[in-house]
């Protein structure tokens, strides 16, 4: 056997190894960095924020994995994603809102397996997380928490005029009739904004309609459920609501219930914890009631929040790990939801009836059951062609036509003239 | 070197050559422009081409993409909103360039008088323009808001409005009215001062001269101000036809390209259907419709303006 010189010896291993190392792509485990990063949205519960920030401490006290968490603006998001994927660099971790997972689908890594574990510790995702983050077959995303659509209400206006609590959408217009008479108006709004499409949508479903079929092909728009759908929204405009509704932006429901002006608005609980936190006369005075059905079920618009994990990640294990830490401690979790003060709720079946929904009488209707959650454009996947027609704002704007003048069948053949061009683009 | 029939190289001090070469134009002028050029291809020239290459491509944000040619161009043409994206441009543009004008030039004309306080004047006028666009537009979409518009409450205790007043921001030709408002607002001490400079060039001695053969202030305007001002104003309304053209902030916090996307502006849009929508290859379409109409708009103002220079 021919002796190997140590040189030769140390030279030999030290060139295969950097060769098998740069091969792979990938720093031997000694030598792999245990730092994550993480790019979250600035929550609306900024508790939440706060809470997040000192679970991470304790999680790189217990891993040993230094975690750097992000915050930015919501309207930020999709530029700063973008950006991140067409660099491939960037964060490890990213929150994903609504149907992110389906915009970013070649990006992430498959989490089914974290999907799992915590699907079997807190029982299956709601509907809406399954729709968020479960693509084309595979988990895309881990869903986190979802904040809840809920009929808010003046309950000394309702009490003072001794109208019934609604609860169904046409229950809604024969007491905004009455609030309007008290000028205190319905407040939803029928602009280009979200909210507006977090309101059609679930009264479009009730009604029995959907815009495009299951298949994520067929536009169903044209159909006697939307000719309900825009005949309600303009006796409603006309006699439970004022103008103003056409210019509203995503907060302006809350700021006009707030503000002691609206009766009745639609909204996630956040119009409740704003009030109640800055201590303004009207938080004494809200409430919410279950959500309003209609013929079609019972069906709500949430806002599911997940996490995913960018494939070209070079620290997907950590970043599992802190995904875990998070979402399955249970101590944890509860910890994290209690801090925003039922803004934000788990997405996790066993966890529906949470303690934090009796921190405070006032949301005791958010756990009521038999409401269905979907995303935009349900029951159509998520797909590029529904986030355009979405974002398109073309709902709205057909109802937005419809209420200041345009024929109904006219408005309702624009937007599935509109729906199918974008179908076919 | 040569001394006698021998041959002696001298090596300068490396401080002595460089310097020597420093003292070249030909080497000068490229080094100093070198940096300019780095940044310009870095920032201005990568960025456009990457515009270029997603406009002719079916790209989707993170998704391999492939070659369309026009067909992105073509599209756009289908849709209501783009439709009505173009003329929004061009009625926005427009009106608002025009009140600009008129306004600056009334206002430079105005602070080109000896007023008390001149400088504070002329000072407090730039204030729409250092204050950041999306902050002050802000504060406009407090003034026009529905629920708490001061215009409205100002014009009906004046009154000039019936109550409740307009709906600013929720009726499409209110709602153009109020972006064209906030763009003159904004764009106002870019035209004034500009064209102050311009007026403070011009010598009093024609002035005087005109006075002397009998010119009235409007006369004196007519032909002494306004064509020595022209290649300023030629200038003024290039860079605000741009700029007014790529607004983005104002549409984006007064009205999202609302109601039913009547204000929609090429960069609202684009950001609508690039960014939020991830079709990058159609945003990118959508920002660079009229780039060869700008492309024309400024090639004939600078012949305008070269003609009137020389």
């Amino acid at each position: 056997m021919e002796s190997i010189g140590r040189r030769r010896f140390l030279g030999t291993t030290a060139g295969g190894g950097l060769a098998g190392i740069l091969a792979a792509r990938v720093p031997p485990a000694r030598g792999q960095q245990r730092e994550i990063s993480y790019l979250c949205w600035n929550n609306f519960a900024p508790a939440m924020d706060k809470k997040q920030n000192d679970i991470a401490q304790r999680f790189t006290r217990d891993t040993g994995i230094k975690l750097r968490i992000d915050y930015i603006a919501h309207p930020q998001q999709p530029a700063k994603y973008a950006a991140e994927v067409q660099t491939q660099a960037g964060h490890d971790l990213v929150e994903m809102r609504m149907h992110f997972p389906w915009l970013y689908e070649p990006q992430l890594t498959d989490v089914s397996d974290l999907v799992a574990e915590l699907e079997k510790k807190h029982g299956k995702t709601l509907s809406s997380g399954y729709e968020a983050a479960h693509v084309n077959g595979v988990w895309r995303a881990v869903p986190m928490y979802h904040g809840l659509f809920v009929p808010t209400y003046r309950e000394d206006l309702f009490k003072q005029a001794g109208l019934k609590v609604p609860d169904t959408w046409e229950e809604l217009y024969t007491v905004g009739k009455e609030l309007k008479k008290m000028g205190h108006p319905v407040g939803i709004p029928i602009s280009q904004n979200y909210d507006s499409i977090s309101t059609a949508g679930p009264v479009l479903w009730s009604f029995g309609g959907t815009e495009v079929d299951r298949d994520g092909r067929t536009v169903r728009i044209n159909s006697p459920a939307t000719e309900q759908l825009v005949e309600w929204y303009k006796k409603m405009y006309r006699d439970c609501m004022e103008p103003e509704v056409l210019s509203w932006s995503d907060a302006s429901n809350n700021e006009s219930l707030q503000q002691g002006k609206a009766g009745w608005i639609h909204n996630p609980v956040s119009a409740y914890i704003v009030a109640k936190q800055r201590k303004l006369p009207t938080a004494d005075l809200i409430n919410h009631h279950r959500s309003l059905g209609g013929p079609g079920g019972r069906h709500e618009t949430d806002v599911p929040r997940s996490i995913g994990i960018w494939k070209f990640s070079k620290h997907v294990e950590p970043a599992k790990e802190w995904v875990r830490y998070l979402l399955g401690k249970r101590e944890v979790y509860d910890e994290w939801v209690m801090s925003a003060d039922a803004f934000n709720l788990p997405i996790y079946e066993r966890l529906q009836d949470h303690p934090v929904l009796r921190t405070d009488p006032k949301y005791a209707a958010l756990g009521a059951p038999g409401v269905q959650y979907h995303l935009y454009g349900w029951p159509a996947p998520p797909t590029d062609k529904i986030q355009l027609i979405t974002n398109s704002f073309i709902v709205p704007n057909m109802l937005a036509k419809a209420v200041t003048g345009t024929p109904n069948k006219e408005a309702i053949a624009w937007a599935e003239t509109e729906m199918k061009k974008i179908m076919a683009g | 070197m040569a001394v006698g029939n021998i041959a002696v190289t001298v090596r300068l001090p490396l401080r002595v050559r460089v310097r020597e070469l420093l003292d070249r134009e030909q080497v000068l002028g490229p080094l100093f422009v070198t940096p300019a050029l780095f940044l310009l291809v870095l920032l201005v020239a990568y960025p456009f081409c990457m515009a270029l290459y997603f406009a002719v491509s079916n790209a989707f944000i993170g998704r391999p993409s492939h070659f369309v040619g026009l067909r992105n161009f073509v599209n756009l043409w289908q849709s209501d909103a783009f439709r009505q994206t173009f003329q929004n441009a061009f009625v926005f543009t427009g009106s608002a360039v025009a009140l600009k004008l008129v306004l600056g030039i009334s206002l430079a004309v105005l602070l080109n008088q000896q007023l008390w306080f001149k400088r504070a004047i002329r000072g407090a006028v730039l204030l729409p323009w250092v204050i950041p666009t999306a902050l002050s537009t802000l504060g406009w979409w407090w003034m026009f808001n529905s629920l708490y518009s001061v215009v409205n409450w100002t014009g009906i205790h004046l009154g000039v409005m019936d109550p409740p007043g307009p709906n600013w921001l929720g009726q499409k030709y209110y709602a153009m009215t109020a972006v064209v408002v906030v763009n003159v607002w904004r764009g106002l001490p870019f035209f004034a001062i500009t064209i102050l400079a311009g007026l403070v060039s011009i010598p009093r001695e024609l002035y005087e001269a005109a006075e002397a053969d009998g010119a009235g202030p409007v006369a004196r305007f007519w032909h002494v101000t306004l064509p020595l001002l022209s290649p300023v104003l030629a200038i003024v309304v290039l860079f605000s036809t741009i700029f007014t053209f790529s607004d983005f902030n104002i549409v984006y916090v007064l009205t999202h390209g609302g109601p039913i996307n009547s204000t929609h502006l090429f960069a609202t849009l684009a950001r609508q259907v690039g960014l939020e929508s991830g079709q990058i290859g159609q945003g990118a379409a959508i920002s660079l419709y009229l780039f060869p109409v700008l492309v024309f708009v400024v090639w004939v103002h600078l012949r305008f303006v070269r003609r009137q220079a020389y």
